[in-house]
């Protein structure tokens, strides 16, 4: 049941991005820049529907979402798996996290080089990158909520008979699931990022591979397209995540 | 099973010293002696600094004396386990588990059946009086409501002894007063041995047998008071504020 | 509603920790070594530390290529997040605080900023040369979109989030509506652009590296891409141990910098969408 005040909302929400695209064909019809590197929507649309058939584009979409999660399943079970066992284990911790820390300053795709050397142009480095990509945020926000639980939880379930692992899967991951959660959206987001320029530097298919073909035939609409369909499904993707899973599942912390 | 003449709780010459990180060291509690007899509701009170939680978490086995020794029918404690069931002064509620699962926390890591365990809990959740907020999230629930399902919580381990820490405390007067009432209800309603720790000398007098008085830095043994007003107690009677006047002269 | 996040603990941090860290770096150092000595580790893949060091020296006396030390390097670097963070400050800062402030504009606008910030700046680089070509330009212009929509939207939130309490504290104490936004609402907001900035920074910091990997040989992402095109692994690793500790140096630098101009508000973390 909308309210009135939805109501007026989404109303705004519309006219600011029509009146965005309006602006932007405007400026193009008046040629203030040279219409070949700034194209305006509807050349972007006509270039994308005559460019890029729509079962070619399947194939784009499918090769980017297969590559972003594999990269990312890698780095969500190595972080949280790395992230529990820390935070559980404090001696562990502080041995593994000495060279984690050095290592997550790097900005993921400053490994590319040393991907390149270590598994040459083909998937893996590009999953590589992905993977480190999820990884460290993933791993960091596990961690985190595995030390900051509160410890009188701990102790509660103590009194209720609980101990060692028991302790650790009833009680502690539990608890930490929401900061395991945040870490998991953090991660996927940031492996979009790292998956569109993987793809620029090497790749035969997938929405970066269609922006660096962009580049060499020169059709700047195409993308232009591209990076809209980039966004789009990052957005989309993240918007399901939330959705379903935070908030159906961890309602308890994420509708409050 | 053990009988009722030998004492549930025994607390024996007592000390607990803590260290810091830093390598200082602080005196928690100083040979402190009294025992808890079966059924019995007791009472620890005294200003900020006695150790009465400290003592609180000795006998539910989270800490250990660094002297003396603390005793569950007879037996040395060891660590925590559902033969002590424990209140805490924030509830400590597992949020992501609705009430009916809190409560049955405890009996499903002992292994008892599913339909054994609903069964059980259902008959807490109407011994607290919280019929149909069962499936209530900890967040959907007011504080009261909240402590309601963590005494139930601990009571679904039938454990012999019930440690409270400040269980109340957290809650405004109004809602206090009527938790003490529940309290006494369920108490008398399933007899368990209670050692309660509080702040609220009002609430040791309306609710307990006897009541330990510790005095602070560092906790000792100050007085032991028996309380010997059938219950219901009202709280407004000339022996009540009798009782009070010696308790209060006793801590200040 | 009581909180389950009551009494949280600060993550650990002592002398004997740091210990037990470089402690532990030092036995994975040496046994790198050892393991490519007895030729357990091929050396091309994986150059020991020995190796890196004198990697280093080069990189500091000599240079790599030729006459580029690492502190030209780090200096181009360092340059181009500047100017393109400064660029970001100046457009997002005020444009976020008109739009918090009015909330029509806000409710127009918000969808587009939302997208805006999904697409991930790096894909916008051969837009960006084709726009402006492969020089510093389009390079510092990547930096300044990117760091220019984080900027935005924490300013954006940290105005509509000013708590109301305020505002008719303000209003009871015959607060002017000009006084009201300079002198409660602006103060107010800091906190919130000020992590909105230091997340910005940390973005610069990922995008300059990425970016300078193409069409340029100097900065460190320049390095070690032309490192690696020489085959040298061992002035990659250096080359991404240096940024390593220039992002660990930027961070601490920040949080430095917070304490001291907002000490009543350190540690705010930055706003998730």
């Amino acid at each position: 049941m909308k309210t009135s005040a939805f109501g007026r909302n989404l109303w705004l929400s519309w006219i600011g991005v029509i009146a965005l695209v309006v602006v932007w064909q405007v400026i193009v019809a008046l040629q203030v820049i040279n219409p070949r590197i700034f194209p305006g929507p509807i050349q972007v649309l006509e270039t994308a529907l005559t460019r890029v058939p729509v079962d070619e584009l399947f194939g784009h979409l499918r090769a980017s979402l297969l590559r972003v999660a594999s990269g990312f399943a890698l780095g969500a079970v190595l972080g949280i798996t790395v992230g529990i066992a820390t935070g559980w284990y404090r001696r562990l911790g502080k041995v593994v996290w000495a060279p984690l820390e050095l290592l997550r300053p790097i900005p993921p795709l400053a490994w590319i080089p040393l991907a390149l050397i270590w598994f040459g142009l083909g998937e893996e480095s590009k999953v590589f990158i992905i993977f480190l990509s999820a990884f460290f945020p993933i791993v960091t926000n596990t961690y985190k909520g595995m030390i900051q639980t509160d410890p009188v939880l701990l102790r509660a379930a103590q009194t209720l008979g609980l101990d060692g692992l028991r302790l650790l899967a009833r009680v502690a991951v539990p608890a930490a699931l929401p900061d395991i959660a945040t870490g998991l959206r953090i991660g996927w987001s940031l492996s979009f990022g790292s998956l569109v320029a993987a793809e620029i530097l090497a790749a035969r298919e997938g929405l970066g591979f269609l922006v660096m073909r962009g580049r060499e035939i020169g059709e700047v609409g195409l993308i232009v397209y591209a990076i809209i369909l980039i966004g789009i499904l990052n957005l989309v993707t993240d918007h399901l995540f939330y959705e379903f899973v935070l908030k159906r599942r961890l309602r308890w912390h994420f509708s409050s | 099973m053990t009988d009722t003449a030998t004492p549930r709780i025994v607390i024996d010459h007592v000390t607990k010293e803590f260290v810091s990180r830093e390598g200082e060291r602080a005196l928690a509690l100083a040979d402190v002696s009294f025992n808890v007899g079966a059924n019995e509701f007791v009472s620890i009170v005294g200003r900020s600094g006695c150790g009465k939680t400290t003592l609180l978490n000795m006998v539910a086995g989270l800490l250990k004396p660094s002297s003396g020794r603390v005793l569950v029918n007879n037996r040395p404690v060891e660590k925590p386990g559902p033969d002590r069931g424990m209140v805490f002064q924030q509830a400590a509620l597992f949020p992501w588990l609705t009430a009916i699962d809190n409560i049955e926390f405890g009996p499903r890591n002992q292994g008892v059946p599913k339909a054994e365990r609903r069964r059980q809990a259902q008959a807490l959740i109407e011994l607290v009086r919280l019929s149909g907020f069962e499936n209530k999230y900890p967040h959907e629930l007011s504080g009261g409501m909240q402590q309601r399902v963590a005494i139930a919580r601990a009571l679904a381990t039938d454990p012999e002894i019930l440690l409270m820490d400040e269980p109340f405390g957290a809650l405004d007067e109004l809602t206090r007063s009527q938790m003490q009432d529940e309290l006494l209800r369920i108490w008398e309603a399933s007899r368990k041995t209670v050692l309660l720790v509080t702040h609220s000398i009002f609430e040791a007098l309306f609710l307990s047998d006897r009541i330990i008085i510790l005095s602070p830095h560092p906790g000792r043994l100050r007085k032991e008071v028996k309380v010997d007003l059938p219950r219901p107690r009202q709280r407004t009677s000339k022996e009540f504020l009798e009782y009070y006047e010696e308790v209060h002269n006793a801590i200040f | 509603m009581q909180s389950s996040r009551a009494g949280r603990r600060r993550l650990p941090g002592s002398v004997g920790d740091a210990l037990i860290g470089l402690a532990t770096i030092a036995v994975l150092l040496a046994l790198w070594e050892i393991a490519v000595q007895a030729g357990a580790l091929n050396d091309y893949y994986f150059p020991p530390p020995s190796k890196l060091a004198r990697s280093l020296v080069t990189l500091t006396t000599t240079g790599f290529p030729r006459g580029v030390t690492v502190f030209s390097h780090i200096g181009a670097t360092l340059m181009r997040i500047l100017l393109g963070y400064a660029l970001a400050t100046v457009i997002a800062i005020p444009l976020g605080l008109v739009i918090g402030s009015n909330d029509r504009l806000y409710q127009a606008v918000n969808p587009i900023i939302i997208f805006a910030r999904s697409v991930a700046t790096i894909s916008l680089l051969p837009l960006a040369v084709a726009w402006f070509g492969v020089g510093e330009i389009s390079r510092v212009f990547l930096i300044a979109y990117g760091c220019s929509w984080i900027i935005l939207t924490n300013t954006i939130h940290g105005v509509r989030v000013v708590d109301p309490r305020l505002l008719r504290a303000a209003e009871v104490l015959g607060t002017s509506r000009r006084d009201m936004f300079y002198r409660v609402v602006l103060p107010a907001s800091l906190p919130r652009i000020f992590a909105g900035m230091k997340v910005a920074l940390g973005l610069a910091f990922l995008v300059i590296v990425a970016v300078e990997m193409i069409g340029t040989v100097e900065g460190l992402g320049a390095l070690i891409m032309e490192a690696r095109t020489f085959y040298r692994t061992d002035t990659t690793i250096v080359g991404m141990v240096i940024i390593s500790l220039f992002g660990f140096l930027l961070s601490k630098f920040l949080d430095r910098a917070e304490r001291a101009l907002l000490p009543w508000a350190a540690g705010l973390e930055e706003v998730e969408r």
